[in-house]
């Protein structure tokens, strides 16, 4: 006869699930209403998802309170951890989805946003990611990964088109892999240490001072191969522009952006613990993938013809730049890595945003992709404000200041100097510049040469006043970002700091 | 309003240009020149407020921008930024009065406009991220006005140009980084600010790794050769107005920096480097000046001309004491009145002809009379004939020279000497003899536009030729000081010796203390 199990239900701190169950909840009564009522315009659940994921948002806002008070705070048998980098990341998952999800209120009607399942599966993939972060248990981390990528397999296929099932299959045979990968490392460290979590995997390690460093580094060697496809480091990155050039611009947006700050928050917690225990075998290959990283994706973006594929490259440039902070793993670099992304999110929703503003339903004839480069050819003339705001948001990508992304360059370039990285402070800043010629590829096209016959009917076509004002917003953010750097730097870094990275 | 003078200088442009997207394609060009006057008039304003006998920073003004990270809008004059400050409104204000352009003239004028806004900023800038961030954003105007209204090779020449002065800067914001943690690790603070940076004694092997760091920035700006070759595309094809501006004060940013960077900040590595730069730069004046001589197109000439005289300057600012610093410093400005004027010259032919190759023209003394004599006064000057405004720069900048040594100084005075024959011949080519060209027959001398923007260059050439003093006082004042600094900071006893000790003057109040 086993013994009744007694939990008192204080002990489990309920609390902690809040945020995940905000959005679970939110995408269950999106199926309900469904069910109660077909046919509903997609406005509705636009709304009814940016209103659970703005009680997300607070309901996060609220632990930080706590967190700054309390410290960090352990729910449901420890499983929950919410210390500062999982809230910040949480806030930035659930801001940058915020950001993405009126995306959907386009001029022109697609397939995708008639499903209300569409933007229930987006709040589940959400919960998905913030279950991600906000623990340091290797099992709750391959649920919240596996639940994610499942729901964003299916909205990238949702888009209905044959390249589209195409990057779906290809997104989910690699994401298969790398669930592969993720559970043998996990079971090897499992083996060595008895334990899924991964400071107490830590706190074994040190004890028996790394007498099985042969294990720790076969395991390693599989879980960066899983980070590896999930961040799109080279050379797991091939699905990448495949990927991106298959689903929407708005969900090729939103993936360069939201999985990669769960993936990194979750490398963050993996990776550090051993860099800063002197594993020398995983810094070099950390050195070597942020390089390979930096610098191969950027000469491959340097030959795109379309724009999509060279911003799908270019933001595997920048995960491999935001990298080098888990190499570096001081505090500065950790407060770059979501200061960066921070940053980053704004004008990469800037970007792809124009992306899909210009999107045409049929190519031309002669017409190789969605979004080649000769189709913003003299939008200046045609279209001068459009013109002027995405090149706004590709002077803020090349890390022209003051636009939003220099301060992060900058941040994170300094945290590599301040943590003796010379070289490879010198290596980013190179790579800025390599990067510096294909974002300018598209100015040039766009203000320096002439406007095509026939592509201007689709400037704009897709437009919609919430389209517009995401826009704006974006462009707003990426110009003033210089003040916000301060609060931004101040309020993460204390977060970083108080959780011990 | 005095006190936020700068400010009002750097943004009222902008706000202007940002106002200017509402007015209409025809009144814009009166628009961009009222907006360009007043610019000009502040300045104006600014040096009559800007006490010459202070060798220290003016008109301060401090504002906290990212203090968890030392980064505060910090902005000052001094003798050395005044006058390049005065040269940049002044040159926007000619270079949109004499405007010939006819093609999108709206957008060519917001450009100009956010241009100005970025050249006074970055002489301006005494915080070291700020001073960054409007040496970059002044690449994008100039990337716009090059490839969208310059030559057939336009594209090329605008992407070469922005990505070559890229690179060089990114590697300099590393140095600025270092530089940041260096403070940081001596203070515990963050700063970007100048001014606290000049406090550090950096030991000698930093200094070195540093003033590389540093030099690649400023040195592809310059451009100082093998970094120059950027520079003739860019003038190639770049319309009047884009050369106008790259030649008078874009590259002086490059030299400005050097006086304000690495001359103070680093004065071991400073003495160190002296010889091998001195040797760059009269390689400069030697190879651009044959290069000149061999070019058909006479824009190329003047281009090369251009790059030939930054030897010069640079050679002054490696002086290292008063005479050459201040030289440099004098010969910025008359570089940038002289070049700029003739890229104004070879533009107003370039507008009759649609050509600039030289053997197209001959005998145009007779034609265009008035136009030849406004050229021949440019081209003296820019030779360095005594009575104009280069011959001063140029001969300080010798003189400052001559007390390191006396070899080198020859070896530049007697390349300077003979770089006068290109500019000569390139004179004989296009204006004696007899009309041999039909097409030239009938060319019509310069108009009103054009007056309006070549008298004043001319009486500015000349009027600071024959007496330079108060221009060339409160340069010496501030020039005076950062000598003195980095006299003071100097540890290797050859820097010591070299740069000179001017504490026994009076009346000499050092950056720190007037800060």
């Amino acid at each position: 006869m086993l013994e009744p199990i007694n939990v008192s239900l204080a002990s489990l701190n309920l609390a902690t699930l809040a945020p995940m169950l905000i959005a679970i909840v939110g995408a269950l009564s999106i199926l309900l209403i469904d069910m109660v009522k077909e046919g509903l315009h997609k406005s509705l659940y636009v709304m009814i998802s940016l209103l659970f994921l703005l009680l997300d948002l607070g309901a996060l806002v609220d632990f930080a309170g706590v967190f700054l008070k309390n410290g960090t705070v352990l729910g449901f048998f420890d499983v929950m951890l919410m210390d500062g980098i999982a809230i910040l990341s949480q806030i930035i998952i659930v801001g940058g989805s915020m950001l993405f999800i009126p995306l959907a209120l386009t001029s022109k009607r697609f397939h995708e946003y008639n499903y209300p399942e569409y933007f229930a599966l987006f709040l589940f993939m959400i919960a998905g990611f913030q279950f991600m972060v906000a623990t340091d248990n290797l099992i709750l981390i391959f649920v919240g990964l596996e639940t994610a990528s499942l729901a964003l397999y299916t909205l990238i296929a949702l888009h209905n088109r044959s390249k589209s099932f195409e990057a779906a299959v290809k997104y989910f045979t690699m994401g298969a892999l790398a669930a592969g990968f993720y559970a043998f490392g996990s079971m090897i460290l499992y083996a060595i240490s008895g334990s899924v979590e991964i400071n107490q995997i830590a706190t074994v390690l040190a004890e028996d001072h790394y007498s099985n460093i042969g294990y720790v580094l076969v395991s390693m060697a599989f879980m960066i191969a899983a980070f590896g496809f999930k961040l799109s480091m080279v050379p797991f990155h091939t699905w990448t522009p495949d990927v991106y050039e298959g689903s929407s611009a708005a969900l090729a947006g939103y993936m360069s952006i939201v999985p990669k700050i769960a993936a990194f928050v979750v490398a963050m917690r993996l990776f550090e613990f051993l860099v800063h225990s002197g594993v020398v075998w995983l810094q070099v290959i950390l050195y070597i993938g942020v390089v390979v990283t930096m610098t191969a994706s950027n000469i491959w973006a340097l030959v795109q013809s379309d724009v999509k594929r060279m911003l799908a490259y270019s933001s595997i440039s920048h995960a491999g730049f935001v990298m080098a902070a888990i190499l570096i793993g001081t505090t500065q670099a950790n407060t770059g890595l979501f200061l960066y992304w921070a940053l980053f999110s704004f004008t990469n929703l800037g970007a792809f945003t124009m992306l899909w503003v210009n999107r045409q339903k049929n190519l031309l004839p002669g017409q190789s992709s969605d979004h080649p480069y000769e189709k913003f050819s003299g939008m200046v003339k045609t279209m001068p404000m459009a013109a002027v705001m995405m090149a706004l948001f590709m002077l803020s990508l090349a890390g022209i200041p003051p636009f939003g992304l220099f301060w992060g360059k900058m941040y994170m370039i300094g945290s590599a100097v301040s943590a003796g990285y010379t070289v490879l402070a010198l290596i980013m800043a190179l790579n800025s510049a390599i990067a510096g010629y294909y974002y300018l590829k598209l100015i040039v096209f766009m203000f320096m040469k002439e406007p095509m016959v026939g592509y201007e009917q689709f400037y704009f076509m897709n437009a919609s006043l919430s389209l517009k004002t995401i826009i704006g917003i974006a462009a707003v953010g990426t110009i003033f970002a210089v003040f916000a750097v301060n609060p931004l730097l101040e309020v993460i870094t204390l977060f970083v700091y108080n959780s011990g990275y | 309003m005095i006190d936020h003078i700068l400010t009002l200088l750097i943004f009222f442009p902008a706000l202007a240009a940002m106002l200017g997207f509402v007015v209409t394609k025809d009144s814009m060009r009166a628009y961009g020149i009222t907006v360009a006057f007043i610019e000009f008039v502040l300045s104006l304003w600014l040096w009559y407020a800007y006490d010459p006998m202070v060798s220290g920073m003016q008109f301060m003004e401090s504002m906290p921008l990212i203090p968890a990270f030392g980064i505060n809008y910090l902005l000052g004059v001094d003798g050395i930024s005044l006058f390049i400050i005065i040269l940049s409104t002044f040159f926007t204000l000619i270079g949109i009065a004499s405007l010939t352009e006819t093609r999108r003239i709206k957008d060519l004028i917001i450009t100009l406009l956010f241009l100005e806004m970025t050249m006074v900023g970055v002489f301006a800038a005494l915080d070291a991220i700020v001073f960054y961030v409007f040496w970059e954003l002044s690449l994008v105007p100039m990337l716009y006005i090059i490839g969208a209204w310059g030559g057939p090779l336009r594209i090329y020449a605008s992407i070469k140009f922005f990505l070559y002065t890229f690179t060089g800067s990114l590697v300099m914001l590393v140095g600025m980084l270092f530089m940041a943690y260096f403070y940081y690790q001596a203070t515990g603070q963050w700063s970007f600010s100048i001014l606290e940076w000049y406090r550090l004694i950096l030991p000698e092997n930093f200094q070195l790794w540093l003033f590389v760091a540093f030099f690649l920035g400023f040195a592809i700006k310059v451009p100082m050769f093998p970094f120059h070759t950027w520079l003739p595309y860019a003038h190639g094809q770049a319309p009047t107005i884009g050369s106008v501006i790259l030649a008078a004060i874009l590259l002086k940013m490059g030299t400005y920096a050097f006086v304000r960077f690495s001359l103070p900040l680093f004065p071991d590595a400073s003495v160190f480097f002296m010889f091998p730069i001195a040797i760059i730069a009269i390689i400069m004046i030697i190879y651009t000046a044959m290069v000149a001589y061999a070019q058909e197109d006479i824009k190329q000439v003047v281009a090369y001309s251009s790059v030939s005289h930054m030897g010069v300057i640079i050679l002054g600012t490696f002086a290292l004491n008063v005479e050459g610093v201040s030289g440099s410093v004098f010969l910025m400005l008359a570089h940038g009145v002289v070049s700029g004027a003739l890229f104004l010259l070879v533009g107003v032919i370039y507008d009759r002809r649609h050509t600039k190759l030289m053997s197209e023209f001959g005998g145009l003394a007779t034609v265009m009379p008035r136009y030849a004599t406004i050229f021949g006064i440019m081209m003296m000057a820019s030779v360095g004939l005594p009575l104009t405004i280069n011959f001063v720069g140029e001969f300080l900048c010798l003189l400052g020279f001559y007390k390191q040594s006396h070899m080198l100084t020859l070896t530049a005075g007697v390349a300077i000497i003979v770089g006068a024959i290109y500019m000569l011949a390139a004179y004989k080519k296009m204006f004696f003899g007899t009309v041999t060209n039909e097409a030239n027959k009938n060319l019509k001398d310069l108009s009103k536009t054009e007056y309006l923007g070549l008298i004043p260059l001319t009486i500015v050439a000349i009027w600071l030729g024959i007496y330079p003093k108060p221009v060339l006082e409160p340069i010496n004042n501030s020039v005076e000081s950062v000598i003195q600094l980095m006299h003071d900071k100097a540890q290797s006893p050859e820097a010591k010796a070299r740069i000179p000790d001017l504490s026994g003057k009076n009346g000499i109040i050092s950056i720190q203390e007037a800060h």
